[in-house]
């Protein structure tokens, strides 16, 4: 298990590099002067030198690298263009609003996909199963954004059931839980039918091995077979599923943060982009991918733990 | 041997109890709009980085400097016709003659945090301050500031400049700050002030909402709301939708929804339009072989239909051009004087000028409305044989393509779709196109002597109705060298509760202390 820990951390710093090299170039990749791209196309000679000797852009493009990596490492990932402030502190405000979106999303997602799947396992061909089914592929069909589109104009403009923008009053978790309502069901409603069928085909399979059916043999209650022995063995691959949707559901925020206005690192990162504020955007971007690679690492050992066969697959 | 099964009952029960948890959640309380006269829910694009007006990018940072620092002179509507006048800051502000501006601060103005009363010498600090910043344009024609009282003192300009007040005094730069407090904070701030003195104080949520409370030290006119509140929505569609929802007492509109709304106005809503301060024009490079002979250019005049152009890109809402001055300015022009739309006439031109097969290309920032302009401009040049291709550009290497200075692709410059804001005064938006100009923001690169010479003159001249002479024919003298078609001026365009009047400098910003409940 510690061979394996290490194998998959090495991948992860090896990713992150790959990363940093990227959103470096992002800066000398895109047409035009950087420093007129971010501070616009009148500023003046002296705000665009400040610029510049802030970003470093008067060394050379290795030395500016090995800035950037040797900042980065030490959690320094700069400075916002224009208001001066630490990147570190803008993606550390707004990393909390994303993450509990995350939860939230994939936690609903959770609690009602898994079950369903379950059930149109266990009641295959019934009619239950078929509705699972088209609901299933439904919900995985319709993107999210659109799922968010549809959400406002129907709960919150037409009906006013619920609050269209923003992330609640600050300080009051009644008000901030009511604001996630809309974005979380947005963002999940996709993984609900995601989760059903994954636990579904994996129900189907576990639940014809011949364990299952000795436990039947013994008598045993149709919930603990299916909870207690079907579901643990075929929730492996789902928890792969899930890890990999939480580290995707970091980034997919966007739609839901920018259409219900919420501040998150999705919204910072496009809004960055839009500003051409560079810093931001390859700070946003970095941490982001952290938490993906972070996720994913954190699954990926989670099944090696229950699954030994896994470890040595690497 | 049986079948495992899962019960359905159990199953159902389950999601009912779950079903039934969101039913019991209290029916959250339907968004009203603003309680009038109490909280004012306004609509910010960003968060607002920069407050220092030395420093600022502009736009909603303005916004918070004109509720929280002291102005000289604000601008002011007139019927049609956009002028200024003194705020409630000063007792008196008049132009002695062309270099001496006279002011003489109100009573009983405080800083916050213990930093005095507001004095000429605070007026004195801040104007002179910014001619070493990036705002240092602004106040070229400053030479000093002379204090002759606690609360009295002249603005001495280096040069007669009749814009002074208009350009400078009335926007962002124009913010007086308190010299102590930035001595204290090193003469530098970004999102906090270092002391406020106006008719609310200021506190920012970063990626949520700034908040303008009531200043307790305000003696001024009692603004119309108690406090302001303004949520960071970076997209106007999303805003859009928050007003609808009767989130938002207020924000700005998109070209697509003020046509929808123009249309069919939402029930209790307003729109007002603040002003119309952007021009946009088709631009032709004069020195480029291809557009050389002024007959060629005289033909694209001819050939291109600015009025599809204003239904096909911009539903009927922005308002047609003929010149760079904007609507509600001195010198904006009726109608063109060298062309009009007649695809005859442009053949008749393109014949004379012995031309029968011309590919040329259109640049364009890649925004819809951009795009869909240069595409009815394509269609129309193409009715005359002359073969275009669009090419849309990313803000980056579209705003370099005519500078010396940033490659050689002002070589390869042909046609471009453009458009520039300006201030409320027709000198900024001539400044652009005087002969030392060319290469910078003149991409069409002709000069002509007695433009230059206008362009001074109208800086000078504080007669309006002479000044307006001087800036039609300088608009004259553009159109005339066959470079350009003018388009159009989009508005800046607000829907609002009908419970709420708003007040919006003409570029756009609002200025909350001047809203009203109805």
């Amino acid at each position: 298990m510690v061979v394996y820990l290490i194998k998959r951390l090495g991948l992860s710093l090896a990713v992150v590099c790959a990363v940093i090299l990227v959103l470096f170039s992002l800066l000398h990749l895109i047409p035009g002067d950087p420093a007129t791209i971010a501070l616009g196309p009148r500023a003046t000679p002296e705000a665009i030198a400040r610029y510049a000797a802030k970003m470093h852009l008067d060394e050379p493009v290795w030395m500016q690298f090995l800035i950037y990596v040797g900042n980065a490492l030490t959690g320094d990932l700069g400075v916002d263009v224009f208001s001066d402030r630490p990147v570190t502190t803008i993606i550390m405000e707004r990393i909390g609003f994303t993450l509990s979106l995350v939860f939230a999303g994939m936690g609903w997602a959770m609690l009602l996909g898994i079950p369903l799947g379950c059930l149109a396992a266990v009641r295959r061909n019934s009619w239950l199963d078929r509705v699972t089914g088209v609901l299933s592929v439904g919900t995985i069909a319709v993107p999210s954004f659109l799922v968010s589109i549809w959400a406002l104009l129907i709960f919150a403009v037409e009906l006013r059931w619920l609050p269209a923008i923003g992330a609640g009053e600050p300080g009051d978790l009644g008000d901030q839980a009511v604001h996630l309502i809309l974005p979380a069901f947005a963002i999940g409603l996709s993984w609900v039918g995601y989760l059903a069928r994954m636990v579904r085909a994996s129900m189907l399979e576990v639940m014809g091995e011949t364990y299952i059916r000795s436990a039947r043999a013994f008598g045993l209650r149709p919930r603990r077979i299916v909870f207690g022995y079907g579901l643990r063995v075929a929730i492996l691959p789902t928890i792969t599923l899930i890890g990999m949707g939480f580290g995707g559901l970091i980034s997919s925020t966007v739609f839901a943060e920018i259409i219900f206005a919420r501040p998150g690192i999705g919204k910072l990162i496009f809004d960055s982009v839009m500003a051409r504020n560079f810093p931001i955007v390859q700070g946003g971007v970095l941490v982001a991918t952290g938490l993906y690679i972070l996720v994913v690492l954190i699954s990926d050992l989670l099944i090696a733990w229950l699954d030994p066969r896994v470890r040595e697959t690497l | 041997m049986t079948k495992p099964t899962l019960s359905r009952r159990a199953f159902l029960a389950s999601s009912v109890a779950v079903a039934g948890t969101a039913g019991l959640m209290p029916a959250w309380p339907t968004p009203a709009h603003a309680q009038m006269g109490k909280v004012l829910r306004l609509r910010l694009d960003g968060d607002p980085d920069v407050l220092d007006p030395g420093y600022m990018s502009g736009g909603i940072e303005i916004e918070a400097q004109k509720q929280c620092l002291p102005f000289l002179a604000d601008y002011h509507r007139d019927g049609d016709t956009i002028t200024w006048k003194k705020t409630p800051f000063a007792n008196r502000l008049e132009q002695r003659d062309p270099t001496h501006i006279d002011f003489e601060l109100a009573e009983g103005l405080e800083w916050s945090d213990g930093y005095g009363p507001v004095t000429a010498a605070d007026v004195k600090y801040s104007y002179e301050r910014m001619k070493g910043t990036d705002w240092s344009g602004y106040f070229e024609a400053l030479d000093h500031v002379e204090v002759t009282g606690d609360r009295t003192g002249t603005i001495v300009l280096n040069k007669p400049f009749s814009p002074f007040i208009m350009v400078t005094l009335c926007h962002g730069p124009g913010a007086i700050l308190s010299e102590k407090a930035m001595k204290d904070v090193g003469e530098k701030f970004t999102t906090e002030f270092p002391a406020v003195c106006g008719p609310y104080t200021y506190s920012a949520t970063p990626g949520q909402r700034v908040v303008y409370d009531l200043n307790p030290q305000w003696s001024g006119p009692k603004p119309g709301f108690e406090r302001v509140e303004c949520n960071v929505i970076t997209q106007v569609k999303a805003a859009e939708l928050a007003f609808e929802a009767g989130e938002l007492d207020c924000t700005e509109l998109g070209a697509d929804t003020l046509a929808r709304y123009t249309a069919e106005m939402p029930e209790g809503a307003e729109i007002t339009t603040a002003g119309e301060l952007q021009y946009m024009w088709l631009g032709m490079n004069t020195d480029h072989p291809k557009l050389k002979d002024k007959t060629v250019r005289r033909a694209i005049q001819h050939a291109v239909d600015v009025d599809a152009i204003l239904q096909g890109a911009y539903s009927g809402t922005t308002t047609k051009s003929n010149g760079i001055i904007c609507p509600g300015l001195i010198g904006r022009r009726e109608d063109t004087k060298h062309y009009r739309y007649d695809p005859a006439k442009a053949r008749e031109l393109l014949a004379e000028a012995g031309i029968s097969d011309l590919d040329l290309t259109l640049r364009t920032l890649n925004t819809q409305e951009r795009m869909l302009a240069a595409q009815i401009i394509q269609a129309n040049l193409a009715g005359l044989g002359i073969n275009v291709k669009v090419l849309p550009l990313d803000s980056g290497p579209y705003w370099e393509m005519g500078q010396e200075s940033k490659g050689d692709t002002w070589k390869e410059l042909e046609l471009w779709l453009m458009r520039y804001g300006t201030t409320p005064d027709p000198y900024e938006a001539t400044q652009w196109f005087v002969s030392d100009q060319v290469g910078v923001w003149n991409w069409e690169r002709w000069t002509d002597p007695e433009y230059d010479r206008l362009y001074e003159a109208g800086i000078k001249e504080t007669d309006p109705q002479k000044r307006h002479e001087i800036y039609v024919r300088m608009q004259e003298i553009m159109e005339e060298t066959g470079a350009y078609v003018w388009i159009n001026h989009e508005p800046e365009a607000f829907v609002h509760s009908a419970e709420v009047k708003i007040n919006a400098a003409p570029s756009g910003e609002l200025n909350y202390r001047r809203c009203k409940p109805a």
